[in-house]
Order: structure tokens, then C-alpha cells, then sequence
């Protein structure tokens, strides 16, 4: 990034004029150094030049179970909510551990911690009904050879989760020890039947790291991958013969088993480099981060080839503070259908989706509407953001937005696509619940400490108590000048109104687990409270401001 | 001149209308080692004047610059400053180099949230006690050139006088500028940023010698205070504080015959 910032020197009243004649009273040997000149011009060194679409698109493997006459030794099932009702049909095994990670052939291969040594972590292709235990083992050294934490814990992003296999901040554990995670696979109830609600389905989530006060650190080192839900409707299978089958295209890339498969998972975060090809972070920002190296699966631009048919893009943007304003760089229209990963009731046309930080997207994009002669195109950023604070609100030029990835459209005839976009997807759950009360939470700054309500985050407290089989509105806002991408844990609302204004017929329609606010929005939900007990986060998942303390606790209570 | 003496504030030398520019014009260019804080005391003076360039000294000319080191640690503009006894300290050889420590912002007269958070971060120096001082530090620098004597009252009157490992700091306003910068405590609207009103509630901790970094509100509770500290240490050198240990619904447990992994090298993906 050249462009200064904000928070450089040089727009802070301080001209150059000023300063030219500052540097040549005091030393003479100013002037001397071009590069010294080079540096004063940025907040941070710009990462070296790569050359774009010098690798293809990469994929991590499947997480595989454990075989059945391997299961995980000492394993305590009493600890689990709910366990005997919904035991695990399978296990899993996940080594948290330190590797070197090469995004581009022009950089370094930098230290990284990664899920099984993967960058971004194996995907978990999981199934609702399926609840499985995965254990994930700390293997990292005591001391890490730079910034981020060796302590870790592993959140699901959006994971309809008890507490105690949530993954919150406060349970954070060292290197040498394991924590064992229940994941009941199991929608939501519907608290008029007391049955789990097929309309609660979660597709596309993610898995993080979640370590109290460096979050943002391990997840930019790599702790981040794809948790991917699937159902009957859902059922990633275009070729699915039960009728209630959506039959979106399908089949997630296995590692290098990309041939034939459709449905892609795409994770964007954006990377700084120094001048020798190594990861950097900067561990005293407090504003957020911005890198200049857009990456996605983990590597620095890739291309990716696809066919002249159908193909399920899940786009997350794992941050850690950027947001994105996606577009194909020649406009073409999708289908959007999953908004944070649900299924919206009906799909929508769109040119673009703005992301910020850990929200998704669900699109289906037909690469057989395009003519002949098209044989490239680009997926391209046009939020203009300078700063970790976040966007401008000025929306670039299509010829001046970062490209992202280059998709080359293979000149091929005669393909059969099975896949479909049902024009009817997933009904939205009933608001059915009286509202028991409606709380406010306003997102703000005070003496340069994050806080919410005006308190500053503290795990022992409680900010509310909410009653399981109850329903609330919440009512999120920010002041000016900062965007926060607020998230909740654990259960999901319904978006009601955004800055007073009803969001049926637009992208907030459904249900979201990340709430963009963007300076002075006010956005209203309604939630309801079921199936776990215990304490949750809601936080701000821009990371910075998320490993700062911008949190609050609440419990579901009896 | 003593300690003392040359710990007060030189209003002549130093406080001028110490806007962002002339913090930049004192400190930034000529520089580091000797500039702004050696100009401040006759102390410093009567020193050996070798007056290196930022440039030279390798920080870049920005206010909070730090530099990287060969070894992996961190470096910053070695400033003089001046403790509660009216010691003169350089800030980076003497409360950087391989230490621990928590690091927080106030000023005496302060009628805002000062004096709370003194009492929170006296209560993180009680959970921390049994390590305080070796090998912790607490380090709290004035926003508003408090002189050593000041100082030395203040702490007197919050029974924190000769605690170990806790300073109280001045120096003059560029100097703490500069360091306040260096943690990432700053607006980048200069008048906020030079509004004592609004300054900065946050701590900042650090291991140097690991170049490990961390900040949280100096409000909170004191044990996430505590608890961000003891995580600076290596995870098989923390301190054991029975205060501080969490309760977990499902507890971690201990891998039977750890070793750490080495790292892989993965040439794809």
C-alpha cells in the first residue's frame, strides 16, 4: 500500500515542505538515501513484487475421521451437554502446529501455525444428524519465534454450539495440552415444537483460532479453514435424486482432487510481506491491518480454470480487517443464495456482495452465459479502504480495483450440468416467540479502549442474562468513523431493520451471525435462545479491535 | 545539578508549544539517542554530543518508529527519561531491553480516569506480586511532564511508593510522544491526539527478549490485566497465580508425551 494513511506523519500537519527543511538544518546526510526517502512516504514498507496468476488456485484436503478402531483415548463424554442424545458418529483429530507456508513462488516460506500443518487448515465436510467430537492437540513450541500467541483455542465460526465446545476466548489452553470440542451437527430448535428446524441450517462457517488478545495474530499466521454443513436439501450432491434436494453445483476440492468439482470454497484475506518475502504483522496496531497482497486459499493471486457451466463460489473474508466489495471484472450476474452461509428463501440477482470481515457469500455463478471470445475474467475488490478503521465508502473503479483472482473460462462445448438454482431455497424460521425485552448494544470508544454499553469487556460479568425459550431484539450501533463487523456466537438472528429501514428484498434478509456496521449504522435482530446453557461472546471480528477488548459476555440461563 | 534537579521540566528548552510538528522537528530528525531527551536536563548535556540521524540509527522518521534487530528483538529510540527518585533511565537499555512489563499512561492532576486506573493496575501489581519487580516491571509514564517530585508524592499517597519493579516516569512531552506512538497509542486527528481529556486507557505489555506484544484496556478487571501479563512468558515458564486460573466447563488436558512438532514445510497451498 503507498498510499500514507491517515496515520503517517505526513498527513497529520506536518508538510513536506516542513519537513524538507527540517532534515536539511538538522543533518546533512538526509537527502543521501533515496530509500530513506522511499520509506517516509509510507506507514509500511510495501510487500515485493509478485507476479500475478503465477499459481493456480490451491485447495486443502478434507479432515478425515479417525477410524472407528482408533477412536481418541480419554475422552470425557460427561462434560458434554446433551451428549447422550446426540453422541458422536465419528472422531476427529486436529495437531495445531507450527509450519512454513510459501502463498507465492517471488516469496519466502514464513513460519506459520497452522491446523495439521495446512494453510488455510483441512476442510471439515460435515453433515447435520452426524455430531462428531473433535479433539484439537496444541502442538506448538512454548515460544513463538514471533508475534502471535502459541496458546490457542478453536472457535466454529457460527457453530450452533454448546459453550463448553464453542471455542471462546476464555478458553485458551498451552502448547502439550488437548481440548475436546462436541460438535452436535444438530439445527437449531424450533422452540414451539421443541424439534430441531430444518429452516435453521448453517452451510458455509469456518473454523478459527479464538486466543484472548491474539486472535487476529494466529488467525493472520494461518489458523483459519472451511467447516462446511450439509443436509438433505443442502445436500451437495447435483445429481441428487431426492426431491427435495436443491442440487446446487456441487463437490468441494479434496487437496488436489479438483477435477469435476464444483463447488468452491474461496477464503480472502489480504498479507504483508517484507522486503525479503517474509510474513509480517504489526503487533502495536490498534486500529486494524491492512495488507497489500490479496490472497485467497492462501495464496497470493492464483488463477483458477473452470468450465462453461455452473459453480457454487463460497467466498469468506477471514479478515483481519479488510472489507471487500466483490465484483466480476466484467460485471457479469450471479446468483446469490447464502448470506454468512444461510440459505435466503429465494436466490437473488446481483452484480456484486460487499464482505466485511467474517461474513460469506454464497453465489452461483454461469460461466456458459459468457460469449465465445471471453476466455478471462477477474474477481475484483472495489471497496476503497486505507485504513484499518475501516472503508472510505467510495467505491473504486472497476478498472482500478484490485484483482483478486483470475478465472480462465476453458473453451469447451457439449457439457452437461446437472446443477440447478432452485427458485425456492430455505424458508426463514418464524419469529414466533413473544419478545421477552429489547436490549441495546452500542459499539464505541472511550480514552482509546473499546466499549460497549460504555464497559469495557471483563469475562466475569455478565451484560445479559437471556432465558433459554425466550426471544429478544437487539439493537446494534457504532458512532462515527469506525466500522465494526459485530459477531455472536452461538445462535443466530434474524435481521429485522437496518438504520430503520426493512431489509426483505435485500442480502440482510435472512439470518446472519456478523453484523456489518459501517459509521453511525444501527442495525435490529431478533434472537432467540435455545438448546445450550452457558456463557457466549458477541465481538467485533475486526480482529484488531476484537483482540483489544471489544466484547461482551452473555449467558443463556435456566 | 541532581538527579532530581535535572529531572524537572526545562521549560525554556522544551515547552515550547510542543505541537506535532515541532515534536517531529525536536525529535524525529535529529534524533534519537541524544536528541529530545538530553536537550531536556544539564545532565544530559554535559554528555558527549554525537548528534546520530534517525537515518543512522535506523528508525524511520515517524513518531513511534521502532526497528527490528538481527536477533529478532525490537528497538526503540533510546530516550531519557526520569523515575519518581529522580533517576535518570534510558528507555530503551534500561526499561526495554529483556524486560517483561506492563506499561500505562497518566498524568497527576488528571480529573478523568487516571486515578482509577492506578487503583486497577495496583490491584494487577497485587495479583502479580510474588513476581513483581523480578523479573515484571510496571512502568507508568506522565502525559504532563509531572516532575520526579510529583510523582514521588503520588505514589506515597497510594501507598506505591517502593514497590519493586514499579516506576513512575517523566520526561519532557516529545519524549512520551514518541513512546506512547511506538506502542500504538494515538489518534490519528492531532487534536485528539494531544487532547489530555481523551489520552489513551490502555496498557501495553511486553517481552522484549521474545518480541511478544499485547494491549488491553488498564480498566479492566485486574485479573484479565494479570492474566495478560503472565501470558508475555513463555507457556512453560508462566508463573503459577492461583488467582488467576479459570474455570473451564470442559477443561483442557494434558497430551500424554508431548514434544513439540517441528515445523513442516508445506511448498503448497
Amino acid at each position: 500500500m503507498s498510499d500514507p494513511g491517515p496515520n503517517s506523519v505526513f498527513n497529520s500537519g506536518f508538510g513536506r515542505r516542513t519537513f524538507l527543511k527540517g532534515s536539511a538544518l538538522t543533518t546533512g546526510a538526509f537527502f543521501i538515501n533515496s530509500k530513506f526517502t522511499h520509506l517516509r512516504l509510507a506507514d509500511e514498507p510495501s510487500s515485493p513484487f509478485t507476479t500475478p496468476w503465477a499459481q493456480p488456485l490451491a485447495f486443502t484436503p478434507y479432515n478425515v475421521p479417525l477410524p472407528a478402531f482408533e477412536p481418541l483415548a480419554d475422552v470425557n463424554f460427561d462434560n458434554f451437554q446433551r451428549y447422550d442424545e446426540l453422541p458422536a458418529a465419528h472422531q476427529y483429530k486436529v495437531q495445531i502446529c507450527e509450519a512454513l507456508h510459501c502463498p507465492h513462488p517471488q516469496l519466502a516460506f514464513s513460519p506459520s501455525t497452522t491446523y495439521n500443518g495446512m494453510c488455510p487448515g483441512p476442510t471439515f465436510m460435515m453433515r447435520y444428524g452426524q455430531p462428531v467430537i473433535t479433539r484439537f492437540e496444541n502442538c506448538m513450541p512454548p515460544v513463538m519465534p514471533s508475534y502471535g500467541s502459541c496458546d490457542v483455542v478453536t472457535h466454529v465460526h457460527n457453530g450452533h454450539h454448546a459453550p463448553e465446545s464453542d471455542g471462546g476466548p476464555w478458553d485458551l489452553y498451552s502448547p502439550g495440552i488437548y481440548k475436546d470440542h462436541h460438535w452436535a451437527n444438530v439445527y437449531a430448535s424450533d422452540l414451539a415444537t421443541g424439534q430441531p428446524d430444518s429452516r435453521e441450517a448453517k452451510g458455509t462457517l469456518f473454523y478459527h483460532d479464538h486466543c484472548h488478545d491474539f486472535t487476529g495474530a494466529n488467525v493472520y499466521r494461518g489458523l483459519a479453514g472451511f467447516f462446511l454443513l450439509f443436509d438433505n436439501f443442502d445436500s451437495g450432491n447435483e445429481n441428487d435424486t431426492n426431491p427435495d434436494a436443491f442440487r446446487l453445483p456441487s463437490g468441494v476440492p479434496d487437496g488436489k482432487r479438483v477435477r469435476n468439482r464444483y463447488d468452491i470454497p474461496l477464503v480472502i484475506s489480504d498479507r504483508r510481506y517484507d522486503a525479503n518475502g517474509f510474513l509480517v504483522f504489526n503487533t502495536m496496531e490498534m486500529d486494524g491491518q491492512l495488507g497489500d497482497k490479496n490472497l485467497i486459499n492462501g495464496r497470493v493471486q492464483p488463477y483458477f480454470e473452470v468450465e462453461r457451466r455452473k459453480y457454487r463460489f463460497r467466498i469468506l473474508n477471514s479478515g483481519i480487517s479488510r472489507f471487500y466489495d466483490v465484483w466480476f471484472s466484467n460485471g457479469m450476474t450471479f446468483q446469490y443464495i447464502a448470506n454468512d452461509g444461510n440459505m435466503i428463501p429465494a436466490p437473488m440477482t446481483l452484480q456484486n456482495v460487499k464482505l466485511g470481515v467474517a461474513e460469506r457469500a454464497d453465489i452461483v455463478v454461469d460461466f456458459s452465459q459468457l460469449p465465445a471470445t471471453t476466455t478471462e475474467i477477474y474477481l475484483v475488490n472495489r471497496m476503497e479502504q486505507t485504513n484499518g478503521r475501516g472503508p472510505t465508502g467510495n467505491t473504486l473503479p472497476m478498472n482500478a480495483a484490485p484483482k483478486l483472482l483470475k478465472l480462465i473460462i476453458r473453451p469447451q462445448t457439449g457439457i452437461v450440468d446437472n446443477s440447478r438454482v432452485p427458485t425456492a431455497l430455505r424458508e426463514l424460521p418464524p419469529m414466533d416467540v413473544p419478545v421477552a425485552r429489547t436490549r441495546d448494544w452500542h459499539f464505541d470508544r472511550s480514552n482509546g479502549m473499546w466499549t460497549v454499553n460504555g464497559q469495557l469487556f471483563d469475562e466475569n460479568r455478565c451484560n445479559a442474562a437471556c432465558k433459554i425459550g425466550t426471544a429478544e431484539i437487539w439493537n446494534f450501533s457504532t458512532a462515527g468513523g469506525w466500522a465494526h463487523p459485530v459477531h455472536n456466537h452461538m445462535e443466530e438472528p434474524r435481521v429485522l431493520s437496518r438504520n430503520g429501514k426493512s431489509v426483505v428484498g435485500t442480502v440482510m434478509q435472512g439470518r446472519k451471525d456478523a453484523h456489518p456496521l459501517y459509521p453511525g449504522d444501527e442495525i435490529s435482530v431478533y434472537i432467540k435462545f435455545r438448546d445450550w446453557l452457558g456463557k457466549y461472546p458477541m465481538h467485533c471480528h475486526n480482529l484488531t479491535h476484537e483482540d483489544h477488548a471489544m466484547m461482551f459476555r452473555w449467558d443463556v440461563v435456566p | 545539578m541532581s538527579h532530581r534537579d535535572a529531572a524537572k521540566p526545562d521549560s525554556d528548552a522544551v515547552h515550547r508549544a510542543l505541537t506535532r510538528r515541532s515534536l517531529l522537528a525536536s525529535l524525529v530528525f535529529p534524533a534519537a539517542a541524544v536528541a529530545a531527551g538530553c536537550a531536556t536536563s544539564q545532565n544530559a548535556k554535559r554528555q558527549p554530543t554525537i548528534a546520530l540521524t534517525d537515518h543512522e540509527l535506523g528508525f524511520e522518521p515517524k513518531l513511534g518508529a521502532t526497528k527490528m534487530e538481527s536477533d529478532g528483538t525490537r528497538s526503540f529510540r533510546n530516550h531519557l527519561l526520569h523515575d519518581q527518585d529522580g533517576n535518570a533511565v534510558r528507555y530503551q537499555d534500561d526499561l526495554i531491553r529483556g524486560q517483561i512489563f506492563a506499561a500505562t499512561f497518566m498524568y497527576v492532576d488528571c480529573k478523568g480516569i487516571c486515578s482509577e486506573m492506578t487503583g486497577k493496575m495496583t490491584e494487577a501489581y497485587d495479583l502479580l506480586q510474588p513476581i513483581m519487580g523480578r523479573p515484571v516491571q510496571f512502568y507508568t509514564f506522565s502525559l504532563a511532564q509531572d516532575s520526579s517530585d510529583t510523582l514521588k508524592r503520588y505514589m506515597e499517597a497510594r501507598g506505591l511508593y517502593g514497590r519493586p519493579g514499579w516506576k513512575f516516569l517523566t520526561a519532557p512531552k516529545a519524549v512520551i510522544t514518541d513512546i506512547r506512538w511506538g506502542f500504538g497509542f494515538f489518534d490519528a486527528d492531532e487534536e485528539l491526539d494531544s487532547n489530555l481529556t481523551t489520552h489513551t486507557g490502555m496498557a501495553r505489555f511486553g517481552n522484549h527478549r521474545l518480541d511478544r506484544w499485547s494491549s488491553c484496556p488498564a480498566l479492566a478487571n485486574p485479573k484479565l490485566t494479570a492474566r495478560s501479563v503472565v501470558s508475555l512468558f513463555p507457556s512453560d515458564q508462566r508463573p503459577y497465580i492461583a488467582a488467576l486460573d479459570r474455570k473451564q466447563a470442559h477443561p483442557a488436558r494434558k497430551i500424554p508425551n508431548f514434544e513439540p512438532l517441528p515445523p513442516s514445510t508445506q511448498g503448497e497451498g
